[in-house]
């Protein structure tokens, strides 16, 4: 596929080439979600942290007890959310920035997208299966 | 991947060295220019001229048209205004990119290392193809857009309201006199060059965006909306830190930014 924005030493100008395939319209939604992941990440990271220090010794049959407590599953539940959602954004970024070859990124988008979607449900279902079954 | 090695034709390779300083010259230095003529078929090089600066003035851009008329007229780059309102002479002058006109040759410790502005294909020597920085300028459309009846006399604006263009102290984005130096010391503009707008040419999206006279705001922001264009910014600040006019272009960005998550 030829790429309008590529310089590949066809006769385009380079107007044509600096117009590109024009704006997405889509820039703003992914900046101002990854800008909110990260106000959210911001207090669920201290709890997580604050969390897992204080579960050193702990037996299984006390963690699941403190996990089924509802206030500690719901901000467990919003902490995989939040920081998954923040990672794919993040990775998508990077993989944008570096990778020219437009088959392989797209290839890796895809990859990444499916990855965190996946990670975050298995999360999500053994938070709710603790929860709701000890 | 992106890639950190040069092609093999584009090593840098030791050139010539001349020393025209004299026996008894008090104030000698070394400048080194990278070299290359399209012509010729060899790799870049870096030529050594040691000169007297007693005999040039006191830049940096002065002692290259020393040595350009003294000693190797096939020296080439772009100058013209030679007082850092052009930008013509824009070049990489000890590791930094800045203006060859405004920067002292005393401010430099050691040798003087001339290179031309990061990741644009080279013309000859120090003279950069800035055809695509350009060309993403222009597609800015960067002139006054109305759609009211033009009026009788001047499009009248506020002291306030000048002052987002041109700055209280004037180094509002309005001051941007597109040498590229910015962009080219931005490495998502390394990376992604041909979708990225880079940051002189946002500076400048941004100078119309915020001019009280202008009637087009939401089209031009519309025109930025993309992943690529604008938002490749990842706020690493070198435009801020190499301008040569001492702007802010990391703030006009931020500034655009903010504008998009307003209007949401």
């Amino acid at each position: 596929m030829k790429l309008k924005w590529k310089d590949d030493g066809t006769l385009k100008t380079p107007l044509a080439r600096a117009r590109g395939l024009g704006a997405s319209h889509h820039g703003v939604s992914h900046w101002w979600h990854q800008r909110m992941t990260a106000v959210a990440n911001l207090p669920l990271m201290i709890w997580l942290v604050w969390a897992v220090v204080h579960m050193q010794g702990w037996t299984y049959i006390e963690f699941t007890a403190w996990l089924a407590v509802p206030v500690n599953a719901i901000l467990m539940i919003l902490s995989v959310i939040s920081v998954f959602y923040h990672a794919a954004l993040g990775t998508q970024v990077i993989v944008e920035d570096y990778f020219h070859i437009e088959w392989m990124k797209i290839a890796k988008l895809i990859g990444i997208k499916l990855f965190f979607i996946a990670a975050g449900v298995a999360c999500v279902f053994s938070i709710l299966k603790i929860a709701f079954t000890g | 991947m992106a890639e950190f090695t040069l092609p093999k034709n584009s090593k840098i390779q030791k050139g010539k060295s001349h020393d025209v300083a004299g026996k008894d010259a008090k104030r000698k230095k070394t400048f080194s220019l990278y070299r290359w003529d399209p012509d010729s078929g060899e790799n870049p090089r870096m030529d050594d001229y040691t000169i007297d600066l007693d005999k040039c003035g006191p830049m940096v851009l002065d002692a290259m048209i020393y040595i350009k008329n003294e000693i190797d007229s096939t020296v080439t780059f772009r100058r013209s205004c030679r007082e850092g309102i052009c930008g013509s002479c824009a070049m990489n002058v000890d590791g930094t990119n800045t203006l060859a006109c405004t920067k002292a040759i005393e401010d430099v410790k050691g040798d003087v290392k001339i290179t031309p502005l990061p990741h644009m294909k080279v013309v000859k020597d120090l003279v950069p193809d800035q055809n695509h920085a350009i060309a993403q300028y222009t597609a800015t459309e960067p002139w006054l857009k109305t759609s009211s009846p033009p009026p009788t006399r001047e499009r009248l604006q506020s002291p306030e309201d000048a002052d987002t263009l041109n700055g209280n102290d004037g180094k509002g984005p309005a001051a941007c006199i597109l040498c590229f130096c910015c962009s080219t010391s931005c490495p998502s503009y390394w990376w992604n060059e041909d979708r990225f707008m880079g940051p002189a040419t946002l500076m400048q999206a941004h100078r119309w965006i915020v001019d009280s006279r202008d009637e087009a705001t939401g089209e031009r922001l519309d025109e930025l909306d993309d992943s690529f264009k604008l938002y490749r910014c990842h706020t690493i600040m070198n435009c801020t830190n190499t301008c040569p006019k001492g702007l802010n272009p990391a703030e006009s960005i931020a500034e655009i930014k903010k504008l998009m998550v307003t209007r949401r």
